[in-house]
């Protein structure tokens, strides 16, 4: 089954085509915040170089989140619209599921550590696992100190990955010793995503496009925008 | 791509806080219109809360979409282009909205026409009356605008006014949340007048005899003032006279604009426009003045998708499809003749 992958959960725009085979094509861009601009012709590039065609996908997997919510959005709207024009089952990931997937071969705790703004952080701890890395806490958002406090409390060597660690790695070095994953895999991407998304499918374990649920884990902000308030009816 | 009589628009609008999705045939045949409000979910914050609607259009457009297209009994291959607002409005709700339009026309290979939401509101007329005829002037009133444009053709616009501090709308909602009598605040002061004297108070009715242009800030402030002087006051009698000076004001300039252009007919749009006082008003003075006057529906008043997919049409029709790396556009404007 070929799956599309879509994943806007954080700067990054990130596009893949998934199979039996693995991962058959990929577009990703971190730079610029043009999610909305660049996201659809991505697919369409994507598409077009795999020599795919949109109809032949057996499901839409999406990054689900944490992450910044308007780029979070981009991708769902876009994923759940396309699936239901396509008639077909959706796969939600998280964006820390996805940061942690590719450490799986390291021999230590996984901190998948994405930047919610505002001096706080999205993350959960992971443990690598024969074929995959097990999530051992639940995703959750707090400042910075209440993940090093964390870090500290698990007393032992944690590898820290997304761009919440690389952002805060000062804070985070300061108190004890880490490693840290690369920059070029501190962004959720859709290669993971579409990997995972085809371990699932083959159990069929998705959802319809209108069950999908984003993981926001902040409450909206309740401000009232009264100057961009352009178009009530 | 021809465009004509036949071509099916899918309309899409999540500009601020109504969901809708619609079809329209030949851009004047609405097939089906499905609308859901958010305004529930807004209330008790006292206006619209941009992360919140962001949220709901999320939730909400998926259904809405399916729901315009079972009701009109179509297939989604007959779909020949899908239409969606781009601006102006809340760039999280917008974002939803396009991202989706842009993903179906993709799935679907049709084009993706994007829409100007003050264009489509000047457009909802046409959908209840397509023997409208040019020049027309359209007072148009919401929440974020008031303005009289005079429509010279398709896509030939002409600013005559508009306000130069708070829109019409906006000075609704702020009385409303003033004498709390909640949100939204345009029904709700219009239920409260209902018991009032209009009469009852005279507030300054700003700019009526100086050009076309609005103002409703010291309009709003005298209502404070007013209230704060006498605590004792009728919130009926307040809301009533309130209204009675937006109206007027709005009234008049709109007659005015319509002898000055020479219009063949008068319009009125926007959200505002459902308030039952202006209404009223807006159509004794057409007849008074021998002008042609017409009145859509509150429900094409209000914001729908219909009218973004009767706009659509005609910008498909003029200028072809928008590309898909259009984004959303908060501050979009209409472009007006010079
Ligand atoms: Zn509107």
């Amino acid at each position: 089954m070929l799956i599309l992958g879509i994943e806007t959960a954080t700067q990054q725009v990130s596009v893949a085509i998934g199979g039996h085979e693995g991962v058959l094509g990929m577009f990703e861009v971190s730079r610029g915040r043009r999610h909305a601009e660049t996201l659809v012709p991505a697919i369409e590039f994507v598409c077009r170089q795999a020599d795919i065609e949109i109809a032949e996908f057996g499901a839409i997997a999406v990054d689900i989140g944490p992450g910044l919510f308007t780029g979070m959005r981009v991708g769902l709207a876009a994923g759940k619209a396309i699936a239901q024009a396509l008639r077909v089952p959706m796969i939600g990931i998280s964006s820390l599921d996805l940061l942690a997937f590719p450490l799986r071969h390291a021999d230590r705790t996984i901190a998948a550590v994405i930047d919610a703004r505002k001096g706080e952080v999205f993350y959960a701890f992971y443990r690598p696992v024969p074929g995959g890395v097990q999530r051992v806490t639940e995703p959750c958002v707090g400042p910075v100190d209440d993940l090093v406090a964390d870090l500290i409390a698990r007393g032992q060597n944690v590898v820290c990955v997304g761009d919440g660690a690389l952002r805060y790695r000062d804070e985070i070095e300061g108190d004890l010793h880490c490693d840290f994953a690369e920059q070029f895999v501190s962004f959720p991407s859709a290669a993971p995503l579409v990997q995972l998304a085809h371990a699932r499918a083959l159990r069929e374990d998705w959802v319809n496009p209108w069950e999908i649920q984003p993981m926001y884990l902040r409450a909206p902000d309740a401000q009232i925008n009264w100057t961009t308030r352009e178009s009530a009816s | 791509m021809i465009v004509d009589d036949s071509t099916l628009v899918l309309g899409i609008e999540t500009s601020c806080d109504e969901t809708a999705a619609a079809l329209v045939m030949g851009g004047y045949d609405v097939v089906s219109s499905a609308v859901s409000t958010q305004v529930d979910l807004h209330a008790q914050f006292g206006g619209v809360v941009p992360e919140i609607a962001g949220r709901a259009h999320l939730d909400l457009l998926n259904p809405m979409i399916a729901r315009a297209i079972v009701e009109a009994g179509v297939t989604e291959d007959r779909i020949d282009a899908v239409a969606c607002t781009v601006g102006p409005g809340l760039i999280g709700a917008l974002l939803v909205g396009v991202s989706a339009a842009k993903a179906l026309a993709l799935t679907w290979n049709v084009p993706f026409i994007g829409v100007n939401h003050m264009e489509a509101h000047l457009y909802a007329a046409f959908l209840e009356d397509p023997t409208l005829e040019f020049p027309l002037v359209v007072l148009l009133v919401s929440g974020g605008h008031t303005m009289l444009i005079e429509m010279q053709g398709h896509g030939q616009y002409r600013l005559l006014g508009q306000t130069i501090d708070d829109a019409a709308g906006e000075a609704f909602d702020k009385v409303a949340r003033f004498l709390g009598l909640g949100y939204p605040g345009g029904p709700a002061i219009d239920r409260e007048a209902e018991d009032g004297d209009p009469e009852a108070i005279r507030f300054p009715r700003a700019m009526l005899h100086d050009g076309l242009d609005f103002s409703f800030s010291g309009l709003k402030t005298s209502v404070m003032n007013h209230v704060r002087k006498h605590p004792d006051v009728s919130a009926a009698d307040v809301a009533a006279s309130f209204q009675a000076a937006v109206v007027d004001v709005l009234v008049q300039k709109a007659q005015r604009a319509a002898l000055q252009v020479g219009a063949c007919g008068l319009v009125l749009g926007g959200g505002v426009a459902a308030n039952s006082l202006l209404r009223e008003q807006f159509l004794s003075a057409c007849t008074q003045s021998g002008i042609r006057g017409f009145l859509p529906s509150r429900a094409m008043c209000t914001d729908n998708a219909a009218m973004i997919a009767a706009a659509g049409w005609h910008r498909l029709k003029s200028d072809g499809p928008t590309g898909l790396d259009a984004g959303a556009y908060p501050n979009l404007r209409l472009a007006f003749l010079s």
